[in-house]
């Protein structure tokens, strides 16, 4: 683009949507003047009819070429329909001796052009370009809560919304927004490619299937987008009315994420995207592979290792648990027969102690009678593999079972509505960092957090709204704490969040930014938008040296805000 | 001023909705210098002292269609070789080598982006002059 053409575009924004409001005003007049000649249509003369729908086909014509100029591409889309509608018309029109075949005519144009009234009442908010967002925004509605940054590390999700229709495009906008995602709008596929190279910080596609009325234009570039090497791992979401087998194909083909079907709940919308978007730095599976024989131990290693998966060997059975301790393995390899000791006993050694009573233990030996593996397997085994095992299957069967372990331990762990770490595990973990920091000397804050008026709000709106609602903070106190802060779901509406290496001063600025951008969230329900606060209390490591004493002066200042009126942020003494 | 001497364009387009936006779009954040025409008649009547870089003309049109007023205008001598672009709501192929014939250079089609329609006005010059 030349320098010019960067001239002025506040301007340019600003008349433009003065044009465009003008248009608004103008069009349903214009479409009333449409109706009216289709209903002169009806029982008109052979000759008369022909004029009209002359007329009709270039004054639609006229509205197909400017509607999405202005932001209605429903109305050029429909425009357009009835433009061939009256061009078809006028080539096969029989005269009045086919009065069905007029009467057919005639109810499509009524039909059509209702369709085109409606699309009057759908105007797009004015679409983005690339570097003239800044600009943009002066102009369009978008509530744009101002949310600060907290670490470094923060980065709004910079999402773009795909979608033909002005409205629903716009309404994904506002409710992403309210969800902390940076949403701009694309109105047709063959932007894309320009607008992701124009913004190369975009996370993550939302996209409709159809673009006036065309259901492959969207796939085709997305399927392109996949050539493109710097796109190719682009997550893309697909919301669409299209049902068919061969639309889900088509995006599964065109590496789609997620397929839902219209109408979408902003809710689940957001869960998906949020899925999606999670940096799968995919831990990698802790194994640990206990064998006499160092060479078959380091074979077995070596294998897992090149599938990515970390690993620990031990040759001695008897020093098991100071590994196990050390390195918490997801999976134990563990070879039957080794001197001193079994490896059936060991594996019932490892069951009887109540932190390892869930993790899969597969064995590992050449023992082919299946009597004996499964006498293994009742000792506390998992699976038995047989030596000498093929590559593919070990790390297949060890895949397999640390990954179910791993979810396992995730439900045992986590609050399973938000993610976050559920009561008992947040208290323990409470207890680890302040032993850690009781080493070390570092500073630790603890946060002590409560939604204001919780029941008020699943009094008024349901529970599904206060879910949302708890659902929210969650994210984003996820979204704006570090990966080391530990947040918890204490129960019902109470959070806590333990932040390593943060005095009380710091703690209590991050949590002030929390409660305002909390604050800012409007949450939408059937005919009402309502605000929620937050209340925390903050205490410091420093002033308060135990777990106990560290959470009761989190509670109490939290009680302190509390009274003080709420939606604030109290530092304890 | 336009890139390599590219400043005055030509515009015929009866919808005045278009006409104002167009104008806007290549006025404010082209730069470009516009004659704008609502009829292929009032373009004929004024192309040769506006004396154009560049013609852009919308296909349909009452009485005089785009394509008939292009022909027209290269009737006259110092247009026969400036560059002209349509502007079109239906794009059919077969459309686009019947006006590439006429002596098209390109064809754009409604409805527009106004806020790129600039952008592909000056790249469209730009390829005519091999730029």
């Amino acid at each position: 683009m030349g320098d010019k053409a960067a001239k002025a575009p506040v301007s340019m924004e600003a008349k433009l949507a003065q044009l465009r409001a003008q248009y608004a005003l103008k069009i349903e007049q214009r479409v009333d003047a449409l109706q009216a000649l289709v209903q002169d249509l009806d029982g008109a003369e052979d000759s008369v009819r022909s004029n009209t729908l002359t007329q009709l086909r270039d004054e639609t014509h006229k509205l197909a070429g400017s509607g999405a100029t202005f932001g209605f591409p429903g109305v050029t889309l429909y425009a357009r329909e009835m433009e061939q509608a009256c061009v078809q018309s006028l080539a096969t029109d029989t005269g009045a001796k086919d009065t069905d075949g007029v009467l057919v005519m005639i109810a499509n144009l009524v039909d059509l052009c209702e369709k085109l009234r409606r699309a009057t009442n759908e105007q797009e908010q004015v679409p983005e370009q690339g570097q003239k967002q800044e600009q943009a925004e002066a102009l369009t509605v978008r509530p744009r809560p101002a949310i600060p940054e907290l670490h470094d590390s923060f980065r709004q999700k910079v999402l773009f919304i795909m979608e033909y229709d002005g409205p629903t495009a716009m309404q994904i906008l506002l409710e992403m927004d309210h969800f902390g995602f940076d949403a701009r709008i694309i109105n047709h596929p063959s932007k894309l490619m320009n607008d992701l190279q124009a913004n190369d910080d975009v996370d993550v596609i939302v996209t409709g299937l159809t673009f006036g009325g065309d259901d492959e234009v969207a796939l085709k570039v997305l399927s392109d987008l996949r050539k493109d090497n710097a796109h190719k791992d682009m997550p893309v979401v697909v919301h669409t009315s299209l049902e068919s087998m061969k639309a889900r194909l088509g995006a599964v083909r065109a590496g789609v994420k997620a397929y839902l079907l219209k109408p979408v709940d902003m809710a689940d919308l957001v869960d998906v995207l949020d899925h999606v978007t999670m940096r799968h730095e995919d831990e990698p599976f802790r194994v640990l592979v206990v064998d006499d024989d160092e060479s078959l131990a380091s074979h077995t290693e070596l294998v897992l290792q090149g599938s990515g998966m970390e690993t620990r060997m031990t040759t001695d059975p008897m020093g098991v648990f100071e590994v196990l301790d050390d390195f918490s393995p997801e999976l134990i390899l563990l070879d039957l027969y080794m001197p001193g000791c079994d490896g059936q006993d060991i594996a019932a050694v490892i069951r009887q102690r109540e932190e390892y009573a869930g993790i899969p233990i597969v064995f590992l030996s050449g023992e082919a009678d299946k009597t004996k593996q499964l006498s293994a397997m009742e000792m506390g085994g998992d699976d038995f593999l047989t030596k000498p095992i093929q590559a593919s299957h070990l790390i297949s069967s060890v895949r397999i079972r640390a990954g179910r372990f791993r979810e396992l331990r995730s439900f045992m762990v986590r609050d399973s509505m938000t993610g976050l770490f559920n009561h008992t595990t947040t208290k323990q973990l409470l207890d680890t960092e302040i032993a850690r920091v009781q080493r070390s000397g570092a500073d630790l804050a603890l946060v002590s957090l409560d939604i204001d008026h919780f029941k008020n709000v699943n009094d008024t709106y349901g529970h599904s709204v206060g879910d949302r609602v708890i659902k929210s903070l969650a994210r984003l106190l996820r979204q704006r704490l570090r990966s080391a802060d530990v947040i918890g779901r204490m129960g019902g509406e109470e959070f806590a969040a333990i932040l390593p290496e943060s005095g009380l001063e710091q703690a209590a600025h991050v949590c002030e930014q929390i409660r305002q951008a909390f604050s800012e969230i409007v949450f939408h329900t059937a005919g009402a938008k309502f605000n929620v606060t937050i209340s925390c209390g903050v205490a410091a490591y420093k002033d308060h040296n135990t777990a106990t004493t560290l959470s009761d002066a989190a509670d109490k200042a939290l009680y302190t805000a509390k009274n003080g009126g709420r939606n604030q942020v109290v530092k304890a003494d | 001023m336009g890139e390599g001497g590219f400043n005055k364009v030509l515009y015929v387009e009866d919808d005045l909705d278009i006409q104002v936006v167009a104008q806007m779009a290549l006025e404010t954040v082209g730069g470009l210098t516009l004659c704008v025409c609502s009829s292929g008649q009032e373009a004929i009547d004024k192309a040769s002292d506006f004396d154009p870089d560049m013609i852009l003309l919308d296909v349909m049109m009452p009485e005089m269609d785009g394509p008939t007023t292009l022909v027209n205008l290269r009737a006259i001598e110092k247009l026969q070789k400036t560059p002209a672009v349509f502007m079109t709501a239906k794009v059919m192929p077969s459309d686009v080598e019947r006006y590439k014939k006429l002596g098209a250079v390109d064809v754009i089609a409604k409805p527009f982006d106004p806020m790129t329609l600039a952008t592909r006005i000056q790249s469209i010059w730009s390829e005519c002059h091999g730029g």
